[in-house]
């Protein structure tokens, strides 16, 4: 067996890689919401613009504290090494955080009053932020993918997973503020509910690709590692969690959601999507590290 | 770039004395640390911070079934495609002119994600400095004409240092002496610079296939994975996006509420 080592990324990274998906996803379709009807769809493009901003506040923080030398956290932004996808995500971070808080700004000044439609500045930013969002989504999965641990190496579907769940907590999350806040938005809920849905189903999609190549890779490793999390001490949090509690009932739930529009129906299934994306990228840190 | 610096290691002349341990933990100031206890005689189970060069203790069954000891002074490869060196996001990590791979500790933030991305585990954190930590290829020495300081200590000239082109064929020549002897299993690992990872630039020689010393028999370079990954995460986000597009357009039953 090689001797490999591992970065003990601790559970901090966990939930910065949680949140920065959680924000990418967010944005976007808040952008998409815009894109389509910026008056019908005003509370989604609202709350998602500015959960993307609450939600990537702790990110660069959480990174900073985990840097073994924190005062040179600078160091990242002064390389720009394509080869890396730590670099690109570095560099993403920067490039996507001034994009969450311009759209968070022109959408305070529009709240404010300060401004009456500032629907073509924030379709700007929000395109250009989109391709950012869902990169700052899809990296630390391609990320992990460009290490040595057995178990990341091996799976190539971990960008494309990231990606979905960010995606799917997003559009969660916003339905959630949105249901939170007894807003009159039940139309904005019900697409908010159909597009958790379509990710849910990308989401599961990329888990049954990464079983697939890691069992195809052959490697003893790579098997050893991932039946840590089909039957070994992850088995129930990822089967129970991940899958079944975080992913099929909210998948069914936003089914019957989709016939019958139902504001409580959604918030339900966003709680159970927010928990299984978290579960997911948690168990795939955990079993790829030991 | 000056013509590349090597390190042959022919595991068939290693005693086991490890003189090239100690020596590089004197040259470099290591320090000491608490030894594992690992069964055998080997110390440390792997690299450490504070322990680039690692004499490995290997017991093979032999077909009689006795063991046999395997012994290898195991050390960073120097990689011509270097894994840590790609995935470094603050360029600490770099190749010198004599083709070695080095981390400079004024610029390295501890990000550790070379650790991650080593395929021989060679890389390691250490907790004081807050950096990454491995072998130099004792850089001070080699660019005062001096060898690397295990090779210099080793008794036997298990370790031999000097150009890679002179001790390529040299390692060569090696092999087939020792296939004439009945090592049928002698090998070269790394030497080809057509290979894996480009070749390394500590190559080994060894007397059994490569797993039994804990090496992958076929490294990979861990950035090759970026294009595929990339491409079907590009394939996740064009579906996710045009599911919002999609499902934001529709006429839904709910109206406008």
């Amino acid at each position: 067996m090689a001797l490999l080592q591992s970065a003990h990324w601790p559970f901090l990274i966990d939930v910065y890689f949680f949140l920065g998906g959680l924000a990418g996803g967010a944005f976007v379709i808040a952008t998409a919401a815009l894109i389509i009807d910026s008056v019908r769809y005003r509370d989604v493009t609202r709350v998602g613009y500015y959960l993307a901003l609450i939600a990537l506040l702790p990110c660069p923080v959480i990174l900073i504290v985990d840097l073994g030398v924190p005062v040179r956290f600078m160091n990242m932004v002064l390389t720009f090494n394509p080869l890396s996808p730590m670099s690109m995500g570095a560099w993403a971070l920067l490039g996507f955080s001034t994009a969450a808080f311009l759209a968070a700004f022109l959408t305070l000044l529009e709240d404010l009053g300060k401004a009456r439609n500032l629907s073509a500045p924030k379709l700007i930013v929000g395109v250009i932020g989109g391709f950012l969002g869902f990169f700052l989504a899809a990296y630390p999965g391609v990320l992990l993918g460009a290490t040595s641990r057995p178990l990341w190496i091996n799976a190539h579907t971990l960008g494309a997973l990231f990606l979905a769940v960010g995606g799917s907590s997003g559009a969660a999350a916003i339905a959630l503020v949105l249901a939170a806040l007894r807003r009159r938005s039940r139309d904005g809920i019900a697409r908010l509910a159909t597009t958790t849905v379509l990710a849910l189903l990308i989401q599961l999609i990329a888990v049954i690709g990464f079983v697939w190549s890691v069992r195809a890779s052959g490697s003893t490793q790579a098997l050893s590692a991932l039946t840590l999390i089909t039957s070994g001490p992850y088995s129930t949090l990822f089967w129970g969690g991940a899958i079944v509690v975080g992913s099929v009932v909210p998948l069914l739930l936003g089914l019957v959601a989709l016939k019958r529009p139902s504001v409580g129906l959604t918030a339900v299934m966003s709680v159970l999507v927010l928990v299984g994306g978290f579960l997911v990228k948690t168990l795939i840190m955990a079993a790829g590290q030991v | 770039m000056a013509r590349t610096l090597a390190m042959f290691t022919d595991t068939s002349l290693c005693i086991g004395c490890r003189a090239c341990q100690v020596a590089c933990k004197q040259w470099n100031e290591l320090g000491l640390e608490v030894p594992d206890w690992t069964g055998t005689y080997q110390n440390h189970t792997h690299f450490t911070d504070k322990t680039f060069r690692l004499v490995r203790f290997i017991e093979e069954p032999k077909p009689t079934g006795d063991l046999a000891w395997l012994l290898m002074s195991d050390v960073c490869k120097h990689c011509a495609d270097a894994g840590c060196l790609n995935a470094c996001p603050t360029g600490a990590i770099y190749r010198t002119q004599f083709g070695t791979v080095n981390i400079n500790q004024d610029v390295c933030n501890g990000c550790r994600y070379c650790v991650s991305a080593c395929p021989f585990g060679v890389v390691s954190f250490n907790e004081n400095t807050g950096t990454a930590k491995k072998c130099t290829f004792c850089n001070d020495r080699i660019h005062n004409g001096l060898g690397p300081a295990c090779a210099k200590a080793c008794p036997t000239e298990s370790i031999q240092f000097g150009f890679r082109d002179e001790l390529v064929p040299k390692a060569q020549k090696r092999v087939e002496t020792l296939k004439a002897m009945g090592f049928k299993d002698a090998q070269l690992y790394g030497a080809d610079s057509s290979g894996f990872l480009g070749g390394l630039n500590a190559f080994f020689l060894l007397l059994s296939k490569p797993t039994t010393y804990g090496l992958p028999e076929n490294p990979k370079l861990p950035q090759k994975n970026i294009l595929v990954d990339s491409l079907l995460s590009i394939g996740s986000a064009v579906l996710v996006g045009l599911g919002a597009l999609v499902a934001f357009r529709q006429r839904g039953p709910g109206g406008e509420g």
